[in-house]
C-alpha cells in the first residue's frame, strides 16, 4: 500500500471535499491509504501527489470520479433501521394523502419523494415498496420518486436495482425478497413494477438544488455526518428551501438539527422523530 | 469453525465415503438418500452446507433441493457434485446460487479446501453481523438521547423566543415584561 505524506494529505482531502463535499480529517490517513492506492497504482502514479494533477488534468473527470466512489461510504440496507419507514407508513403517508388528494376523483394524488443520499438505491426502494402496500393501486397517484447520490457507481447500482446475497438478506423478509425481486445470475433483482417507480442521478450536495423542484417528502440520512459544520449548515438550508410548506424532513437516527438550521421543528411520532419548518 | 453439513447422494458408496471423510475432519454430518428425504432433513434443521449430487431419483433433484435450500436459508452453501458429461447443469447451479461444483469422482482435498473457504467466509460474516448488532444497539441508545435532547432544545428555543417577543414588546411596561418571562420560565 502507498503511504501518503503529510503535505499530500493535506492536498487530497482539500480536493475531495471540493469534488464531495466530503470532509476528512487527517486522522482519516489510514482510510485514504486504503481506499486509493490502488487508485493510484491504476492510473500508473507514484504517488498522491501525481494522481492529484492527473485528476486535476483529466477532462472526462474520469479519475475523480473514481476517487468519489472509492471514499464515499455507501453502509446502507433495506428498511435501515425501521423507524423511519413505520414513520412513513403510520404517520406522513396517511397524512399528506389527505392534504394531497384532489377534490375531482379524476385527478391523480401527488407525491414527491426525494431520498438525498439513495447510496446504492436500499432506501428508495424500501420507500417504493411502502408506497405499494400503502396505497394498492399506485395508478391513482402521480408519484415522483427521486434517489440522487455523489457517487457515479452507487447511482449505477441503484439504477439496475440488482444485490447479491449479502446486500439482499440484510433488512428484507423473505416474504418480501419472494415479493419484490427476481433471482437471476446470483442476484436478487428489483421487480419492475417497483423499479418503475424510482428515478436516479448522481447529484452533489454542496451545489445548488436547480432544477429539482419541491418535495413533500425529503430523506437525508447518515450523509450530512461527513461534511463539516459549516457545510451542513448549507445543505439544510438548501433543503428547507426545497421542501413543502407541510412537507416532511427526515434525518438519520443519531443526527441533530439543533444549531444547524433553526427553520426546523422536531415533532415526535412514537419512537421516531421527523422535522417540519416553523 | 465447526459446520454442519447435509449429504444428499443416491450412490450409497459416495454417500459413505463423504459421510465418513467429513466426520473424520470434525463436520457434522447428515446424510440424506435422496433429495426428497434431504429436503425433509432442510426442513427440521439448520445446515451450514448442503453437499448433493445433481441428478437423483424422485421430484426432488439437486437443482430443486439447492433451491429450497436457498429458499429456507439464503445463507446456506450449496455445493454440487456432478459427472463430467453434466457440467453444463452445474454451471445453471451456480448461476441459480450454488456457492461451487465438483466433479466426479470426488477429489477429498479439493473439497476439504472448498468447505475451509465457506467458513473462513462464514465467521467473516458472523464478525461482521456481531459488530453491526452491537453498532445498531448503540445506535439505538444513542437516538434516543438525541431525540429527548432535540426537542427539549426546541421546547427551550420556543420559550427564549417567545420571552424575546415580550421583552420587544413597547406596549408592556418593565414589569409586565418581567412578570411574563418569568411565567414563561415557569411554565
Amino acid at each position: 500500500m502507498i503511504k501518503i505524506t503529510p503535505e499530500e494529505l493535506k492536498t487530497i482531502t482539500g480536493y475531495i471535499h471540493d469534488i464531495s463535499g466530503i470532509h476528512l480529517e487527517a486522522s482519516k490517513k489510514y482510510l485514504l491509504e486504503t481506499r486509493l492506492s490502488s487508485v493510484v497504482e491504476e492510473h500508473g502514479c507514484g504517488s498522491y501527489q501525481e494522481l492529484y494533477q492527473k485528476a486535476k488534468r483529466d477532462a472526462r473527470k474520469v479519475i475523480e470520479k473514481q476517487i468519489i466512489d472509492a471514499i464515499s461510504t455507501n453502509e446502507t440496507l433495506f428498511f435501515r433501521d425501521n423507524g423511519p419507514f413505520e414513520l412513513l407508513r403510520n404517520k406522513i403517508l396517511p397524512d399528506l394523502i389527505d392534504a394531497r388528494t384532489p377534490r375531482s376523483p379524476r385527478l391523480k394524488t401527488p407525491l414527491r419523494i426525494w431520498s438525498a443520499a439513495s447510496s446504492t438505491g436500499q432506501e428508495v426502494y424500501s420507500i417504493a415498496i411502502v408506497l405499494k402496500e400503502l396505497l394498492n393501486d399506485i395508478s391513482k397517484y402521480n408519484i415522483k420518486l427521486l434517489g440522487t447520490d455523489i457517487s457515479d457507481a452507487a447511482v449505477k447500482q441503484a439504477s439496475m436495482g440488482k444485490y447479491n446475497k449479502f446486500e439482499i438478506e440484510r433488512g428484507l423478509t423473505r416474504d418480501k425478497l419472494n415479493k419484490y425481486f427476481t433471482l437471476s445470475g446470483g442476484f436478487w433483482k428489483i421487480k419492475d413494477e417497483i423499479r418503475a417507480m424510482a428515478n436516479f442521478r448522481k447529484l452533489n450536495l454542496m451545489l445548488p438544488f436547480a432544477g429539482l423542484g419541491k418535495f413533500d417528502i425529503v430523506f437525508c440520512r447518515n450523509v450530512a455526518i461527513y461534511f463539516t459544520l459549516e457545510d451542513r449548515k448549507k445543505l439544510f438550508n438548501k433543503i428547507a428551501d426545497i421542501l413543502e410548506p407541510d412537507g416532511y424532513l427526515i434525518i438519520g437516527s443519531t443526527e441533530s438539527l439543533t444549531g444547524i438550521c433553526s427553520r426546523f421543528t422536531p415533532k415526535r411520532h412514537l419512537r421516531s422523530i421527523f422535522y417540519q419548518l416553523k | 469453525m465447526n459446520m454442519s453439513i447435509l449429504v444428499a447422494d443416491d450412490d450409497p458408496v459416495i454417500r459413505r465415503l463423504l459421510e465418513k471423510r467429513l466426520g473424520d475432519v470434525g463436520y457434522g454430518v447428515t446424510v440424506a438418500v435422496d433429495g426428497v428425504e434431504a429436503a425433509g432433513k432442510l426442513a427440521s434443521s439448520h445446515f451450514d452446507v448442503v453437499i448433493t449430487d445433481l441428478v437423483m431419483p424422485g421430484d426432488i433433484g439437486g437443482i430443486e433441493l439447492l433451491q429450497i435450500a436457498k429458499d429456507k436459508d439464503i445463507m446456506t452453501e450449496v455445493i454440487v457434485i456432478t459427472a463430467h458429461s453434466s457440467i453444463d447443469t452445474a454451471v445453471d447451479a451456480m448461476k441459480k446460487g450454488a456457492v461451487d461444483y465438483l466433479e466426479k469422482p470426488v477429489n477429498f482435498d479439493e473439497l476439504f479446501l472448498r468447505l475451509e473457504k465457506i467458513a473462513q467466509l462464514k465467521s467473516l460474516v458472523r464478525n461482521a453481523d456481531d459488530l453491526r448488532n452491537a453498532m445498531d444497539v448503540t445506535e439505538s441508545s444513542a437516538a434516543q438521547t438525541i431525540q429527548n435532547l432535540e426537542i427539549t432544545a426546541a421546547d427551550l428555543q420556543l420559550k427564549i423566543d417567545q420571552i424575546d417577543t415580550f421583552l420587544r414588546d413597547s406596549q408592556l411596561n418593565e414589569y409586565d415584561k418581567i412578570d411574563k418571562a418569568l411565567q414563561v420560565i415557569g411554565s
